[in-house]
């Protein structure tokens, strides 16, 4: 029994805790490149993990990686919306970003709807949603051919409701899921933004690491960014990380990509 | 390029090999800046033999010099005397280390047998006084071959003394001038426990200078200077019977990273032998050879959590200062772990979250020292708390566990709790000024996560091809449903009432029978067509089974089924000529004939009207 016990104890380790570990020693001991590499490790093993994604956002600012950190603390928000160190972090390290928008007041809406959005329950509202649903149109359908009893009507009617405010959650998150799939950070230290998906496009400002953008477009490595003043503009792709990469949340896996990887 | 040194270097007469230095032992002292140490080669000697005493006094400076002072020796004679220097300089974690070691041989005889004692020896330094421990020499009678150890591997794993292995106890040299030769002082080490990688230079030859000196790659091991002569120092060696000369080129500390079997390359060196200038000067290249270790494994009974990189004999200490302090006021927590092993590899407690006190980020430096070839190290790791509220405040009890080569067993290593008094600050007086620490640059970020959760972010059901189409089924079969139903409805038939509908048409066809039947001349038969058409419609259209009613019953049926009496009574009268026609053959016209088909539809399409 005792085996048993550890065995199952053993198969309910998560993947690659060991390596989590060392690389926490390392981080711990001031041996930041090395926790580094140990992180990077696991997420190229296909660990989405929030605490992974916190410790190499903390691990990347250490080694002065702003953009990277940036990034990572955003990963963990989009695998868990609320939690609460990535956001502590991500705020600390907005602080020293380079980037300042004017007239941000507009567009900035679009960022905390997305923030107050994502954390709906939009799984659980999906499947209530694909509950009821049905069941509104069950009872209705008993009415109407056999003339079924009354209270069947008034179901009827509640389980309209119901999966109308439901399908209202559902439409939140996946709206916020949405922008979340859109969202990009500047990792490259600065970047010009151009009118368009070429080196030789007049440029038209400049961003730089840390930013957060919003990635509506991509075309010839290029990537049109729009920031949340409402600037846009096109830079070279490597220079925008999106949040969400692929192999997550159901973003096809791009053959050749490191961060290839499926949770 | 290595010179060879010239100076004032006396050959050292180390006459046999120091297998036995463990049993005899070596009695030193180290005070950081100067080390002493008394070895004997030899536990056991006869009466008519001699053993060699060997002071060292290592240096950590080029100038100063201690005075050494030799014992008298009550029970020796001191037959001969000799004096050697060497000078290392090594990078150790980018820090220069310099070390001069002077070497004072003697050649002692005994006086007379037993248990005999070689007397401390002294040194003053630096206005300090030192001494080691006696030495404890057996003396047999002369002519008893002498008792020594015999090696072996268990010998070597114990044996921490590099410098006292015999690293040619197994070289036959034969006619060789040049022999480059490696070794290390334990072939069957634990993972992460020191061996000592030794490179000599043996010449029958005299050596000017080393022109090039290849050390191999060492992969599997993690490797540290501990001797790198920039001068050669002679040792006289007698290899065979043949005198040679010995020189050190290169000592390293290895460290297994990994068990099994290790090997070591060869490596390679490019001496210029001959004298001055002039005299025969002669450039030879000789290689050393391959070295196999077998690296064991920690033995079982590893404590859960424990870290590979513990391996050694370590101490754990820690400190906080001030014990005292007002709330807001920085204490500086300090752990300390020294002592023999890889501190680079070494993992130490962390410290755990204290209720009411703020911690920042651990700094953690290391240093390293090397210690009769031995490294020993110390990491230290100091963490700015703040006391963010009055009361004591307990540092509990940190514990680390280490694999201890030596004894080759488990061990934990604990500091002591440390208890700290937080004071009310003085009223007015700010709390701490900010410290760095607290800076987004330098790590004003949350404390790390330890444990590794997983979140299985799949694609979530609304993004599906198949959601929203499984959310159409319901009306949509609801809506097939209601179709359904009224097709079937529509499809259902009711005999009787299909009969009412096809009277008419039934009758009709009944009559272009009658009418077949009256251009043939058939006239009964004509007739009785008429009469089944009349009573055929009667009774699916109006319900009313004509056979077996009377004339006045027929019309009072129909009349009550609210049929006009006009075309009733002529039905009637229709009925009355056909029977009377079919059983009086031969009455009735033809014209007559097609009239009654005439009458008789055009009656029955009143009737029919009038039903609707």
């Amino acid at each position: 029994m005792i085996l048993l016990l550890a065995a199952l104890l053993a198969a309910a380790e998560p993947a690659g805790a060991q390596l989590f570990a060392d690389a926490n020693a390392a981080y711990l001991s001031g041996d930041v490149s090395r926790a580094t590499a140990a992180y990077e490790a696991l997420v190229s093993e296909g660990v989405a993990s929030t605490e992974l994604e916190t410790n190499l956002g903390a691990a990347y600012l250490r080694q002065g990686k702003r953009g990277l950190a940036v990034l990572h603390f955003e990963r963990a928000l989009f695998l868990q919306p609320g939690d609460d160190d990535a956001s502590a972090d991500l705020v600390e390290v907005r602080r020293g970003n380079v980037d300042r928008l004017e007239g941000d007041a507009d567009e900035a809406g679009a960022e905390t709807v997305a923030r107050l959005l994502t954390p709906l329950p939009g799984t659980a509202a999906a499947a209530i949603l694909a509950v009821l649903w049905p069941a509104a149109w069950v009872l209705f359908g008993l009415r109407l051919l056999r003339g079924g009893p009354r209270w069947a009507v008034v179901a009827a009617a509640g389980c309209f409701g119901g999966a109308l405010l439901f399908a209202l959650l559902t439409w939140g998150a996946a709206a916020g899921r949405d922008m979340a799939m859109r969202r990009g950070v500047v990792v490259a230290q600065a970047v010009p933004a151009r009118e368009g998906p070429a080196e030789k496009s007049l440029s038209r400002f400049e961003v730089h690491e840390g930013t957060t953008v919003s990635v509506d477009d991509e075309e010839a490595g290029f990537r049109r960014v729009k920031l949340a003043n409402g600037l846009t503009g096109w830079v070279p792709a490597g220079t925008v990380e999106l949040v969400v990469p692929p192999g997550w949340a159901g973003r096809p896996v791009l053959t050749g990509s490191a961060r290839a990887v499926q949770p | 390029m290595i010179p060879k040194r010239t100076g004032n270097a006396l050959r050292l007469a180390l006459l046999v090999a120091l297998p036995a230095l463990a049993s005899a032992g070596w009695k030193g002292i180290s005070a950081g800046e100067v080390e002493l140490s008394a070895t004997a080669d030899a536990s056991e000697v006869a009466l008519d033999g001699t053993l060699t005493l060997r002071i060292a006094v290592t240096y950590a400076s080029k100038a100063d010099t201690g005075n050494l002072e030799v014992p008298t020796f009550a029970d020796f004679d001191v037959v001969s005397r000799s004096q050697s220097e060497q000078v290392t300089f090594t990078l150790s974690n980018s820090t220069p280390s310099f070390r001069r070691t002077v070497i004072t041989s003697l050649a002692l005889t005994p006086r007379r047998a037993g248990d005999l004692t070689i007397e401390p020896v002294k040194l003053e330094f630096r206005g300090q006084r030192f001494q080691t421990e006696p030495i404890q020499v057996r003396v047999v009678p002369a002519g008893q071959a002498l008792r020594r150890r015999p090696p072996g591997p268990d010998r070597l794993a114990d044996d921490r003394l590099g410098e006292s292995l015999d690293p040619f106890a197994d070289l036959h040299p034969g006619q060789r001038d040049l022999i480059l030769r490696a070794m290390v002082d334990n072939e069957r080490p634990f993972v992460g426990q020191q061996v000592t990688y030794s490179l000599y230079l043996l010449a029958r030859t005299n050596v000017s200078s080393i022109e090039k000196l290849q050390i191999p790659r060492l992969d599997g091991f993690w490797s540290e200077d501990v001797e790198a002569p920039q001068q050669l120092v002679p040792e006289q060696r007698i290899l065979d019977g043949v005198p040679y000369t010995a020189y050190l080129l290169r000592r390293r500390a290895l460290f297994p990273l990994r068990p099994g079997k290790a090997a070591i390359e060869p490596a390679e060196v490019q001496v210029l032998t001959g004298f001055g200038m002039l005299f025969s000067r002669e450039s030879s290249r000789r290689s050393s050879q391959a070295l196999q270790l077998e690296v064991q494994p920690l033995p079982p009974g590893k404590p859960a959590g424990f870290d590979f990189g513990n391996v050694g004999q370590w101490t754990l200490s820690a400190s906080a200062e001030p014990s005292n302090a007002p709330v807001g006021q920085p204490i500086t927590f300090r752990m300390v772990a020294s002592g023999r092993g890889n501190v680079r590899d070494l993992r130490l407690p962390r410290l755990p979250v204290l209720s009411g006190v703020r911690a920042y980020d651990a700094t953690v430096s290391d240093k390293e020292t090397i210690e009769r070839g031995q490294i020993n190290g110390t990491r230290t790791v100091e963490q700015l708390l703040v006391p963010e509220r009055t009361g004591a405040v307990e540092i509990p009890s940190l514990a680390m566990d280490i694999f201890d080569p030596v004894q080759k067993q488990f061990r934990t290593v604990r500091t002591d709790p440390i208890a700290l008094r937080v004071d009310a600050g003085p009223v007015g007086q700010p709390a701490a000024e900010p410290i760095s620490q607290n800076l987004l640059a330098k790590g004003g970020i949350r404390p790390i996560r330890l444990h590794l959760g997983s979140v299985q972010r799949a694609t979530p059901p609304w993004a599906q091809p198949w959601f929203w189409p499984a959310l159409g089924l319901p009306p949509f079969g609801l809506a097939l449903l209601l179709g359904i139903a009224r097709l079937r409805r529509m499809l259902q038939v009711d005999p009787g009432r299909k009969r009412m509908e096809l009277a008419r048409s039934a009758a009709a066809k009944r009559l272009r029978r009658a009418r077949a039947l009256l251009q043939r001349g058939e006239s009964v038969a004509f007739y009785a067509e008429i009469v089944r058409a009349v009573t055929g419609y009667l009774a699916d259209k109006q319900g009313i089974a004509a056979a077996g009613l009377t004339r006045d019953e027929l019309v009072s049926a129909l009349l009550a089924r609210g049929q006009p009496e006009e075309p009733v009574r002529r039905l009637v009268r229709i009925l009355d000529d056909c029977d009377r026609a079919r059983f009086a053959p031969g009455s009735g016209e033809s014209p007559a004939r097609e009239a009654m088909l005439g009458r008789t539809d055009q009656v029955l399409g009143e009737l029919d009207r009038g039903t609707r």
